[in-house]
C-alpha cells in the first residue's frame, strides 16, 4: 500500500507538473485555445486619437509563450528589433512570459499600467477579451491585441488590433510549390496534380492562408487541387506529422502547412528519403535544418516592421489605427530562401509575383482565379462579429478581388473554394 | 518496519519508524525546517544554474507573489481557487477513491456557472449568484456521480474512468466554447457579461470589479471550514475514514460502502464544481478549456500534502500559488527560462514531502547515540 | 567448547525508545537444531532478522563459523551461508517453483532453468521434498510453497536456516514432515534456528531451547532436560497454570440456529456445504478444523458479510423471545434488528479495526451512529477507550495513538475489549490469540469465559487443538466446508477430533 501511494503520489506530481507546465510554455495537447491565436489582417481604416507622452514611451509586453516557442519568439524579437530601432531602452521594456489566455492576462496587462506602461501589447489571440478589458478601465493607455479581431466594434480609442497580410507570402509560397509541381508533372514524377495542406483549426485564418497557398499553385498548375486536414492544435509535432503521412498516403506530393511545429516537414522529408516525390512548404520558420532537401521554403512574417512603426508612432505623439494590417509592401511578410531542389527559374517567378504584389497589380482574391460551386463569386462576408451571416462592415469583393485585411486586421477569407477538400 | 541505509559494509545511517507520535510542535517544527533547508538548497541550485545571488532571487519571488496590493489580491484569488479544489478532493481522497478528475468537475461547474450568466442575466445579482452557485454544485456532482456509481455497481477503476471523464468534459466545453462563442468565429467566449457584470462576484472592500475577491476568499473559507467539521466531526466523515483505511473494516461495522461512494465522490465532485464558479464568476469570467488549467492535479498535491486536513490546506495552497508567481517573477525579471523556477518550486515539494519521512521516522547515526 | 556456526555476541537493536534486543548473546552450535523461544514481542525475530541482513544491529558483533562478520544486506547473509525461511512467504505466484528460486540471483546460472531445475531436483530428492521444480506457486498448497522457500535457500548454498514460526500455516502432519526434513537437514550438517511459540513442538524437535524474554536472552537449556513447565517458567518469568479454567455452562438455550447453510466465493466454489448446528447462550462452542476448512466463511456468514446461497440463520433473541432468520441482511440490517452480534475478526486491522485511528476511534466504529444529529459524540468512546486501556492493560502512548503501530496483543486487547463492551447476545471470534503471548492469551479466554458466564453465545475459532478442548463446551469441526463433527470438548480427546478434522462427510450419506 505504501509503495502504491509512493507511486501515486509521482503520478499525480508529474501530472500536476505537466499541467503546470501546459500552462505556460509548451501548448498542452488538453487545452487548443491555449496557442498563439488566429492571426488577423489590416486595414487602413479608423484612426483614433490618442496622445502618448511624445518624450517618453514605456512598453508592457504579456506574451503567450517564452523564446522557446517560435511564435512568440518572432515577436520578442520583432519588439527587440524595433526598440533598437527607434531607441527605447531596456528599461522601457516590461515582459511577462507564459501568460495564459485567462483573467492571469487580465492581471499583467493592468501590473504594466501599474508600472507605468504607455502601451500594452498581448500577442495571442486569446488574450484580446482580457486585453479589452484593461483597456476599458484604462483609457489613458494604448493596448493592442496582436492577431485579435474586436478592436473596431469595440468603440475604444486605445484598443488596437494588429496583423500581417501572410495570405500574400503564402500566395508566393504557392507559386513556388506550383513550380515544383509543373517540373515534377513535366518530368512524368507526377501525373495527379494532388496537393495536401496541414491546417490547425478551421478557422478563417487558416482558410484565407491555404486558399493564398492555392491560388498560388494555381496560377502555375491550373488544374491543381488540394486536401486540407485539421489537427485541431497550433503546435503538435507528432499530429501535424501524422496528418502529413496521411496526406502523402493520399497521393499528396507537396505538403503545405499552418501550424506551428516541425512536425510535417521532418514526415515529408522521412517519406522522401523512403524514395517518394514528395516536397514540403513550411511557416513561420526556415524547414532546411528538419528537411534538408524536401523543404521548398516557408512563408513567414517580420514584426518588427509592425512594432517600429507603432513605437515611432507613440513617440511622435501620433495615434495608432485600430487596425494595422501590412504585407509585403512593407516588408512585413516573406518567404525564406529557397530549398536546394526548387524548380528551375522559381527565383524569377517569385520575383515577378512578389513585385506584381507589391505594386498592388496582382491581387491574391482575384475573384477570377477561383470559383465557389462552380461559380464566380460576387459577394462575400468580411467580418461578422455575431454570426448573422451580415456584414459587420463593408462587401468583401469590389473591384473585382477579396479585399482580405483591408477593413479589419484579421484575415477573414472564409470562402471554401471550389479544389480544395477538408478532410475532417 | 525500520531499514537499514542503502550502505555496503558500515551502514552509517540507521532509521527506524518512531514509537510514539509526535506533540505537533515537533513535527511542525521538522515541516519548518524542511522548508527552510529547502530554501537553500535551491539557493545553491540558483547559483549554480544561473550565477545569480539567490536572496535576490528570492526577493524577488516575493515581490512577484505579494509585491503590490494587486499582486497580493491575485495570489489570494488563485489560493482561494485552488483550495476549493483540494478541499473537495478531501473527501474523495481519504477514502482511497481516487478522484484524478477534479479537471472535468470544474469544468462543467464552470460551464453550469457561465450559462447562467449567459441565459440568466436579467436575474438580480442577489438571486442570480446563488443560482449559478446552486447549478455548479449540481453540475460537479453529477461528474462526481457516475464514476461513484460505476464504482459502486460495477467496481470500475475510478483512476481510468474520471480520468477520461475529464476528456469528456474538455469536449463538452469545447462545445460550449463554439456555442457561445463571442465575437463569432473567434473560439473564444471573450469576457462574459463585460459591460454591466451580471453574474460577477462583486468587490467586497471597494468598489469596483476586480479590485479585491474578498467573495472569493469568503465563499471558500467557508467552504473549508465545514468541509473541515464534515471530516472530522460529523458521521459521515467518520464513515469516509474508516473506508479510507479499510473497506473491509467498515463493511464489518455495518457502513453501506457503495452508498459511502457515491454519497462522497457526488459531495467531492460538487465541491469541485463550486470551483469552477469561483474561477468563472469570481476571477476570469469566460470559460475555455484551459478554465481548470492543471490545477485539478496540482490540487491533489496540496490535498495530500495536509494530508486531507482542511484547514492546512490553507497554507499549503497558498504556498504553491505564492511559488507559481514567484517562479513567474523570476522568468520575466531575469529572463529566466520557467523551468528554473519549476525547479525551484520541485526542491521545495521535496523536501516538504521528505520531512513527512521524518515525522514518522527517526535516524541514528552510527556510533553515536541516537538522534531522538 | 564446540565450534559455533553463529556467536552473537552483545547485539543490541533500538526501535525508537523501545530496546527490542538488550545486549544478546546467542550461539548456534554446528549441526544442531535450536528453538528460539519467547513471547510476542520477546525480540526473536527482530535477533533473527539482524542476522538474515534486514536490520542491522546497533551494537554488537556477529561471529559465522567463529569469524566475525557484518551482515548489512540480504546478500551479505548469503554470502556467508545464512537463509532465513520468513513466516510470510515472498513468491512470485505466476511463476513456476525453479523460477522463484532463481529470481534474484545475480551472476551466471540465473537464466540456465534447465540446469537450475535439473539442481533443484537432486535438493528435493535428498531431502525428500515433494516438489517439481516446474509447479507454479499458485497451483501448490501452503506447505509446499513454504518447501520452495526452504529450496530456495538450500539452492543458494545456505548451511545455516532460520525458520520463522514455519508451524503457524501447517496442519499438524504437515508440521510432522516439516520436522523430518529439518531432522534430515540437520543430519546433513545443516545448522538450523527454528522461532515458535508452540512449546511441544519445541520439545519435539529441537535439540537445545534458547529463551528470549522482553529482548533479554533468559539463557538456554538442553530439550532434554526441559518440560513444558520449566520452559513456560523461563518464558514468562513465573508460572503460568496451563489449565484453562472451564464453568459449566449456565442454563443454555438455543441462540443461533444454522440450518443447511450453503454459500459459494465469488469464483463460484462451494465453500460451506449444508452446515447446521445449533450455538446455545452461555456455552462457548469451539470450531476445530484445518485452516481455510470454512471457518471464515462461517463467522462472516453468521456476521452479515458473506453472500448466503441458501440455509438460514435463526436467531433467537433472549429479551424478546422472537426468532430472526439473519440471512440476506446486512450487518446494518443486523444491528436494527436488534442482535447483539460481535465478532472479533481473524484479520484484526484488516476487518475489526482502523489501524490509522487510535483506541478512541476504533470504539467509535461501533457507537458512532448514536444520536440523532449530523455529528459524532467522542465523549463516550473516549470513556470507553480509556477503560479498555486501564482494565486490559493496553500498552499504548495514548488513546489516539494508531492501533496500527500497537503490538499484536495490544491489537487485540483493543478489539475484543470493544466487542465485549457492547454487551451481545453472540460473540464470535476467530483465532482470538493467534500471534499472542501466553499471558494476553490467558487474558482472552478469561474474558471469553467471562462472556459465556453472563449467559453470551461465545462461538471460538481456533486452531491450537489444546486449548480448543480445554477452553469449549462443545466443538464443531469442519472439513472442506462441511460439518464433520459436534462433539463435546470435555470428553472428546485430541485425536479424535484430529481424525474428525481430515475425514470428510461421504457425499450423500
Amino acid at each position: 500500500m505504501k509503495k502504491f501511494l509512493a507511486l501515486f503520489l509521482a503520478l499525480v506530481m508529474t501530472l500536476a507538473l505537466v499541467a503546470c507546465g501546459g500552462n505556460n510554455a509548451a501548448p498542452a495537447e488538453t487545452a487548443p485555445a491555449e496557442t498563439p491565436a488566429a492571426q488577423s489582417g489590416d486595414s487602413a481604416a479608423a484612426e483614433t486619437p490618442a496622445a502618448p507622452e511624445a518624450s517618453k514611451l514605456k512598453v508592457g509586453v504579456v506574451l503567450v509563450g517564452d523564446e522557446n516557442e517560435g511564435y512568440t519568439f518572432a515577436h520578442i524579437d520583432g519588439i527587440r528589433k524595433a526598440a533598437a530601432a527607434v531607441g527605447l531602452a531596456d528599461s522601457d521594456i516590461v515582459w511577462f512570459y507564459n501568460i495564459p489566455e485567462s483573467e492571469e492576462c487580465y492581471d499583467k496587462c493592468i501590473e504594466c499600467v501599474e508600472q507605468g506602461c504607455t502601451l500594452v501589447i498581448t500577442n495571442s489571440y486569446g488574450h484580446q477579451s482580457y486585453c479589452q478589458q484593461a483597456a476599458d478601465e484604462n483609457p489613458e493607455v494604448q493596448f493592442i491585441a496582436m492577431t485579435g479581431d474586436t478592436a473596431m466594434k469595440s468603440g475604444l480609442a486605445n484598443f488596437h488590433n494588429a496583423f500581417n497580410m501572410t495570405f500574400e507570402s503564402r500566395y508566393v509560397s504557392g507559386i513556388v510549390a506550383g513550380m515544383k509541381l509543373k517540373e515534377m508533372m513535366d518530368a512524368g514524377l507526377v501525373t495527379d496534380p494532388h496537393i495536401g495542406y496541414v491546417g490547425a483549426f478551421p478557422y478563417a485564418e487558416v482558410v484565407s492562408g491555404y486558399t493564398g497557398f492555392f491560388l498560388g499553385i494555381k496560377s502555375i498548375v491550373p488544374e491543381a487541387h488540394m486536401d486540407v486536414q485539421y489537427t485541431n492544435s497550433w503546435f503538435n509535432i507528432q499530429d501535424e506529422g501524422k496528418a502529413a503521412e496521411a496526406l502523402m498516403a493520399l497521393g499528396c506530393c507537396i505538403i503545405g502547412q499552418h501550424a506551428d511545429s516541425t512536425g510535417a516537414p521532418k514526415a515529408v522529408q522521412t517519406a522522401k528519403d523512403n524514395g517518394q516525390a514528395v516536397y514540403s512548404v513550411g511557416y513561420n520558420i526556415d524547414m532546411l535544418a528538419a528537411a534538408p532537401t524536401a523543404a521548398l521554403t516557408s512563408s513567414t512574417n517580420d514584426w518588427s516592421v509592425f512594432y517600429t512603426e507603432t513605437f515611432q508612432t507613440l513617440l511622435d505623439g501620433g495615434t495608432l489605427p485600430t487596425d494595422w494590417a501590412k504585407g509585403y509592401e512593407a516588408g512585413a511578410v516573406g518567404i525564406t530562401p529557397l530549398g536546394p531542389e526548387v524548380a528551375e527559374g522559381t527565383a524569377e517567378a517569385v520575383k515577378v509575383a512578389e513585385d506584381a504584389i507589391k505594386a498592388g497589380t496582382l491581387h491574391v482574391f482575384d475573384t477570377k482565379t477561383f470559383t465557389v460551386g462552380g461559380a464566380e463569386v460576387t459577394s462575400a462576408l468580411t467580418f461578422d462579429s455575431d454570426g448573422d451571416w451580415t456584414n459587420d462592415t463593408n462587401e468583401g469583393i469590389v473591384d473585382g478581388y477579396y479585399h482580405e485585411s483591408e477593413y479589419i486586421s484579421a484575415p477573414s477569407f472564409s470562402l471554401r473554394i471550389d479544389g480544395i477538400t477538408e478532410l475532417n | 518496519m525500520a531499514k537499514a541505509a542503502h550502505t555496503t559494509r558500515e551502514p552509517v545511517i540507521l532509521m527506524s519508524k518512531r514509537g510514539e507520535l509526535l506533540p505537533p510542535w515537533k513535527s511542525w517544527g521538522i515541516r519548518v525546517i524542511g522548508f527552510l533547508l529547502s530554501l537553500v538548497v535551491s539557493g545553491i541550485v540558483i547559483m549554480m544554474v544561473s550565477g545569480l545571488n539567490p536572496a535576490a532571487v528570492f526577493a524577488t519571488m516575493l515581490d512577484g507573489a505579494v509585491g503590490t496590493t494587486k499582486r497580493s489580491w491575485v495570489t489570494v484569488r488563485d489560493a482561494m481557487t485552488l483550495l476549493c479544489i483540494a478541499v473537495g478532493l478531501a473527501p474523495a481522497f481519504k477514502m482511497r477513491f481516487w478522484n484524478i478528475g477534479a479537471e472535468g468537475q470544474i469544468l462543467v461547474g464552470a460551464i453550469a456557472s457561465a450559462a447562467c450568466m449567459i441565459y440568466l442575466k436579467n436575474l438580480p445579482t442577489l438571486l442570480l449568484i446563488p443560482v449559478m452557485i446552486c447549478a455548479s454544485l449540481i453540475a460537479g456532482g453529477i461528474w462526481g456521480f457516475f464514476p461513484g456509481l460505476f464504482k459502486a455497481r460495477w467496481n470500475t477503476n475510478e483512476t481510468l474512468f474520471t480520468l477520461m471523464m475529464n476528456y469528456i468534459a474538455i469536449q463538452l466545453t469545447s462545445f460550449f466554447v463554439a456555442l457561445w462563442e463571442n465575437p463569432f468565429g473567434s473560439n473564444s467566449v471573450g469576457v462574459i457579461n463585460s459591460q454591466n457584470k451580471q453574474g460577477w462576484l462583486p468587490n467586497l472592500l471597494q468598489e469596483g470589479y476586480n479590485k479585491d475577491f474578498g467573495w472569493n476568499v469568503i465563499i471558500v473559507l467557508t467552504v473549508t471550514l465545514i468541509m473541515y467539521l464534515y471530516m472530522n466531526h460529523s458521521k459521515h466523515g467518520y464513515e469516509i475514514s474508516v473506508i479510507g483505511d479499510s473497506e473491509n473494516t467498515a463493511r464489518y461495522a455495518g457502513i453501506r460502502v457503495n452508498r459511502a461512494y457515491v454519497r462522497t465522490i457526488v459531495f467531492s465532485g460538487a465541491i469541485c464544481g463550486l470551483a469552477g464558479f469561483v474561477a468563472v464568476s469570481g476571477a476570469s469570467h469566460t470559460i475555455s478549456t484551459s478554465t481548470a488549467g492543471g490545477r485539478g492535479f496540482t490540487a491533489i498535491i496540496v490535498a495530500w500534502l495536509a494530508q486531507f486536513n482542511s484547514v492546512v490546506m490553507i497554507v499549503f495552497s497558498f504556498l504553491l500559488v505564492f511559488l507559481q508567481k514567484g517562479a513567474q517573477a523570476i522568468a520575466s525579471t531575469y529572463n529566466l527560462s520557467q523551468e528554473v523556477s519549476e525547479m525551484i518550486t520541485g526542491i521545495i515539494l521535496f523536501f516538504l514531502l521528505g520531512s513527512e519521512f521524518f515525522v514518522n521516522y527517526t535516524v541514528h547515526f552510527r556510533g553515536k547515540k541516537v538522534a531522538k | 567448547m564446540a565450534s559455533c556456526a553463529i556467536k552473537m555476541e552483545n547485539v543490541t537493536k533500538r526501535f525508537g525508545k523501545v530496546v527490542a534486543n538488550d545486549h544478546i548473546n546467542l550461539e548456534l552450535r554446528e549441526g544442531e537444531i535450536l528453538s528460539l523461544l519467547g513471547e510476542n514481542g520477546s525480540g526473536k525475530t527482530t535477533l533473527m532478522n539482524q542476522l538474515s541482513g534486514i536490520y542491522y544491529p546497533d551494537e554488537g558483533q556477529i561471529y559465522v563459523h567463529d569469524k566475525p562478520v557484518t551482515i548489512s544486506s540480504p546478500k551479505d547473509a548469503f554470502d556467508n551461508g545464512i537463509g532465513m525461511i520468513h513466516q510470510h512467504f515472498k513468491l512470485v505466484d505466476v511463476f513456476t517453483a525453479t523460477e522463484n528460486i532463481v529470481l534474484g540471483l545475480d551472476g551466471e546460472g540465473k537464466f540456465d532453468l534447465k540446469a537450475a531445475g535439473e539442481k533443484i531436483r537432486t535438493i528435493c530428492e535428498k531431502y525428500g521434498f515433494d516438489i517439481r521444480p516446474e509447479q507454479k506457486i499458485y497451483d501448490m498448497s501452503v506447505s509446499q510453497k513454504q518447501t520452495v522457500e526452504i529450496v530456495k535457500v538450500l539452492f543458494r548454498g545456505a548451511d545455516i536456516l532460520i525458520l520463522d514460526e514455519p508451524t503457524a500455516v501447517l496442519t499438524p502432519q504437515e508440521t510432522d514432515k516439516l520436522f523430518d526434513i529439518m531432522r534430515a537437514m540437520k543430519k546433513d550438517g545443516k545448522s538450523l534456528i527454528i522461532i515458535t511459540h508452540k512449546l511441544h513442538e519445541v520439545l519435539d524437535v529441537s535439540d537445545r531451547v534458547a529463551v528470549l524474554r522482553k529482548g533479554e536472552y533468559i539463557g538456554d537449556v538442553m530439550t532434554k532436560d526441559a518440560n513444558q513447565q520449566s520452559l513456560t517458567d523461563m518464558m514468562v518469568g513465573h508460572s503460568v497454570t496451563l489449565n484453562i479454567d472451564r464453568p459449566m455452562p449456565k442454563d443454555p438455550k438455543p441462540r443461533l440456529e444454522l440450518k443447511n447453510l450453503t454459500v459459494y466465493d465469488e469464483l463460484g466454489v462451494k465453500r460451506l456445504d449444508d452446515v447446521s448446528f445449533t450455538v446455545m447462550g452461555g456455552e462457548i462452542l469451539g470450531v476445530a478444523g484445518v485452516a481455510g476448512s470454512g471457518q471464515k466463511e462461517l463467522l462472516e456468514s453468521i456476521a452479515g458479510l458473506y453472500p448466503v446461497r441458501s440455509g438460514e440463520i435463526v436467531f433467537h433473541n433472549p429479551q424478546s423471545g422472537k426468532s430472526e432468520n439473519l440471512v440476506g441482511k446486512d450487518p446494518l440490517d443486523i444491528k436494527r434488528a436488534g442482535v447483539g452480534m460481535a465478532f472479533v475478526p481473524e484479520d484484526r486491522l484488516g476487518m475489526g479495526l482502523v489501524g490509522s485511528m487510535g483506541m478512541t476511534g476504533n470504539m467509535l466504529l461501533r457507537s458512532y451512529r448514536k444520536g440523532t444529529g449530523l455529528f459524532v459524540d467522542r465523549k463516550q468512546p473516549e470513556k470507553l477507550a480509556n477503560s479498555i486501556w486501564k482494565d486490559l492493560e493496553v500498552v499504548t502512548p495514548s488513546t489516539a495513538f494508531p492501533v496500527r503501530r500497537m503490538s499484536g496483543g495490544n491489537v487485540q486487547k483493543v478489539l475484543v475489549g470493544r466487542e465485549i463492551a457492547q454487551e451481545p447476545a453472540v460473540l464470535m471470534s476467530a483465532y482470538a490469540v493467534r500471534g499472542l503471548d501466553i499471558n494476553t492469551s490467558y487474558t482472552i479466554y478469561n474474558l471469553l469465559t467471562a462472556e459465556k458466564m453472563k449467559g453470551v453465545a461465545v462461538i471460538y475459532v481456533g486452531e491450537d487443538l489444546d486449548v480448543l478442548l480445554e477452553l469449549c463446551d462443545r466443538l464443531v469441526v469442519l472439513c472442506g466446508g462441511q460439518v464433520s463433527g459436534v462433539v463435546d470438548a470435555r470428553t472428546i480427546t485430541k485425536e479424535e477430533v484430529g481424525l474428525l478434522m481430515t475425514q470428510h462427510r461421504k457425499e450423500g450419506a
